[in-house]
């Protein structure tokens, strides 16, 4: 990070050498897959992208990216950079790189900002914004939290949502952040949830609601390892089939739908760049065990881990489970969490799952949570020793092996993983080699 | 058997993990037998507090906690008898700090508590934030509980008991050693974690203490605890050494 520190201004520097621009990805949740979706229609439209690696959305991933994708003589060949941004850096980020268009996705409590630092977040980030009048934002309008970005920056805004379809949620139940309105503090009415706070809002006192979306998902179809829709847009209706997991998934594929419809690609093309997305579920990573898929997935948050738990649920096969909770700092040292995730969803299906591996410095703590989701205490499992556990879930005897971990446990389960079982080409690893 | 379980605000309160602790209590009851019946009450709702054997108060943040503060206002005389015979209660950090007289915030602005207890509340520039290992008399029983402590609240306690005294950690106010209170069968503590899932002898402490009050055998059949004491012990490992 030597050339951070020599130049500060690097970051902005080579992000505005991009031909066409910057446009940046941000939100607590579906920023890696939003951004590599985008990427995708980008480049099957022929443009050259600059993308980060998943994970290096701070303020050094973010120049890294920039760096790497450079030439010696510090130029950047590019039309466009697409970089997906932690809330906390995007402030910064923003002011540097000047962006062209910013997409936010949702925001969800994090474990290391339960305590209300959220608002604060969402006031800094909107303050930045106002002051940056050339930016475009698309936003996800089924998020109160986001949502309130237009009022509160007066950018022009292109709204992407989800329509009622027969699996929403009427009653509350679930993770929910924002139940009130975020203009006047009222408790928001809603007429129907997704998710979380996600849904059909509105405030009876100062009248903020769902806006109508400009690109919207209906008829929502969740196969097994598809989601199916038509989605209504000013260029008319047309049907999406992707090849991924979960309505959260198909989120960020309307999100980046709808940034490529701002930038004024081809809708045809879009849609079929999307539906050619290569199959990774949310931001899974994917290796192969002697022919048996294993998926790691990074959780941190009990929506996201909520996510993660869908996807598995959506395998409908065998699975052994490894759950790595770790709480150093990077990891959050409340892990009271785990205790707002559903996990009793997993209880009522008992029958897909043939263990769960339990390990990471609060290894006893997550299989506690287990037992008191109601799932047999025969299945549950701790092994303080994480390669031991790494090993022994891959032996398991279903047809697949899961494995979530907090952050800081993921990079020695990686590497454990690396040793005895192969990585597979994933979407992010071709949009990295494609950099340069 | 039956026990009726009051969960109020499970809608408002449920970022903390604290909804753990009627998870515990309830599972803990079912796993012997004894039936449960959940009433989760929101805002607004109707609640009989008389009617109630176990009632549950998690805390949130400053916005949900002045809700619940306007909403439980309205009912601290019920409550008040309700707790007066007896009532089994646990109520965790903002809800713990509610039952007090008052809080009095950085500025000096006063918000009143519902009075039910005598203890008062002040903000203070630190969060005392980390995890925690307290020591609980229980009867006969000396446990060592464990949990996470997250508030910039410091409590300072008038004529009543503490929970506990604080064996790691910072517990009321970092100074006099104290951690929640216990009035009759009210305990009030800052521990999240969730705090009855593993320290299950607290848990099956206020089963035994609600099922008592009922008139009815509060003799608890065993239970496997092994991994709720290796969760417990884990920390107990990491802190007292
Ligand atoms: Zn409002």
């Amino acid at each position: 990070m030597l050339a951070l520190k020599i130049c500060p201004e690097i970051t902005g520097f080579l992000a505005r050498q991009s031909r066409q621009g910057v446009i940046l990805v941000s939100g607590t949740n579906g920023k890696t897959t939003t951004n590599n979706m985008l990427a995708q229609i980008m480049k099957k439209a022929g443009y050259r992208v600059v993308v980060n690696y998943e994970g290096a959305n701070l303020i050094t991933g973010v120049a890294t990216a920039l760096i790497k994708a450079a030439d010696f003589k510090g130029k950047l060949e590019g039309d466009y950079a697409i970089l997906e941004v932690d809330e906390a850096a995007l402030p910064r980020i923003a002011q540097e790189v000047r962006p062209k268009m910013v997409i936010v996705t949702n925001f969800f409590r994090d474990q290391l900002d339960r305590y209300g630092e959220i608002d604060k977040t969402i006031a800094v980030l909107c303050g930045t914004l106002s002051k940056l009048p050339k930016t475009n934002l698309i936003l996800n309008a089924d998020d109160p939290l986001v949502a309130q970005f237009e009022k509160r920056t007066g950018l022009p805004v292109m709204y992407y949502g989800l329509g009622k379809h027969e699996r929403v949620i009427t009653a509350s139940s679930g993770v929910k952040e924002a139940k009130f309105c975020p203009l006047c503090g009222t408790k928001l009415t809603y007429a129907y949830y997704h998710y979380g706070q996600i849904g059909n809002y509105y405030c009876t006192e100062c009248g903020f609601a769902r806006p109508q979306p400009w690109v919207e998902g209906f008829q929502v179809k969740i196969g097994h390892k598809t989601v199916d829709c038509l989605v209504s847009c000013p260029k008319g209706v047309v049907s999406l089939n992707l090849p991924v997991y979960g309505l959260y998934n198909l989120y960020n594929a309307l999100a980046a739908l709808t940034a490529s419809l701002n930038l004024n690609l081809n809708l045809t093309a879009a849609i079929s760049a999307l539906q050619s997305y290569t199959p990774v579920i949310g931001r899974m990573e994917r290796y192969n065990f002697q022919g048996k898929p294993v998926f790691l997935n990074l959780v941190k948050n009990p929506a996201g881990f909520n996510e993660g738990l869908a996807a598995l649920l959506e395998m409908r096969e065998k699975s052994d489970v490894y759950l790595a909770i770790n709480d150093l700092d990077a990891d959050g040292r409340d892990i009271s969490w785990l205790w707002d995730v559903d996990f009793e969803k997993l209880a009522d299906k008992k029958e897909y799952f043939n263990i769960f591996i339990c390990t990471g410095t609060r290894g006893e703590e997550i299989a506690l949570r287990l037992k008191y989701a109601n799932l047999p205490v025969d299945k549950i499992k701790i092994c303080a020793n994480q390669k031991r556990a790494v090993k022994e879930v891959l032996s398991g005897i279903g047809k697949t092996a899961f494995l979530l971990t907090t952050y800081t446990a993921l990079a020695p389960t990686e590497k454990f993983l690396m040793k005895i079982a192969q990585k597979e080409r994933t979407y992010e690893a071709e949009c990295v080699s494609s950099i340069s | 058997m039956k026990l009726n379980v009051c969960h109020l605000y499970p809608d408002l309160l449920n970022l903390y993990g604290d909804r753990g602790n009627v998870m515990a209590f309830k599972q803990r009851c079912s796993w012997r037998g004894i039936n449960i019946n959940l009433f989760e009450v929101n805002l607004g709702e109707q609640i009989n507090f008389k009617e109630m054997d176990f009632l549950f108060l998690g805390g949130g943040s400053d916005r949900e906690q002045n809700l619940i503060a306007a909403d439980l206002t309205q009912r601290t005389r019920d409550l008040k008898e309700a707790i007066e015979d007896g009532l089994v209660v646990l109520a965790i950090c903002g809800g713990y700090q509610l039952l007090g007289k008052y809080y009095r915030t950085l500025d000096g602005k006063i918000i009143s508590g519902l009075e039910l207890l005598d203890f008062y509340t002040e903000a203070g520039l630190k969060r005392f934030t980390g995890n925690i290992v307290i020591e609980v008399i229980l009867e006969d029983n000396i446990i060592q509980v464990v949990g996470f402590e997250n508030h910039a609240g410091r409590t300072f306690l008038g004529q009543i008991y503490p929970l506990g005294r604080v064996l790691s950690g910072y517990g009321n106010n970092g100074k006099d050693n104290k951690e929640g209170v216990r009035y009759k069968n009210v305990f009030c503590s800052y521990l999240h974690g969730p705090l009855l899932p593993k320290n299950p002898m607290l848990a099956d402490y206020l089963i035994a203490t609600a099922l008592k009050r009922r008139g009815q055998s509060y003799k608890l059949d065993f239970l496997n605890d092994s991994l709720e004491l290796a969760a417990q012990k884990s920390m107990l490992k990491r802190l007292l050494k």
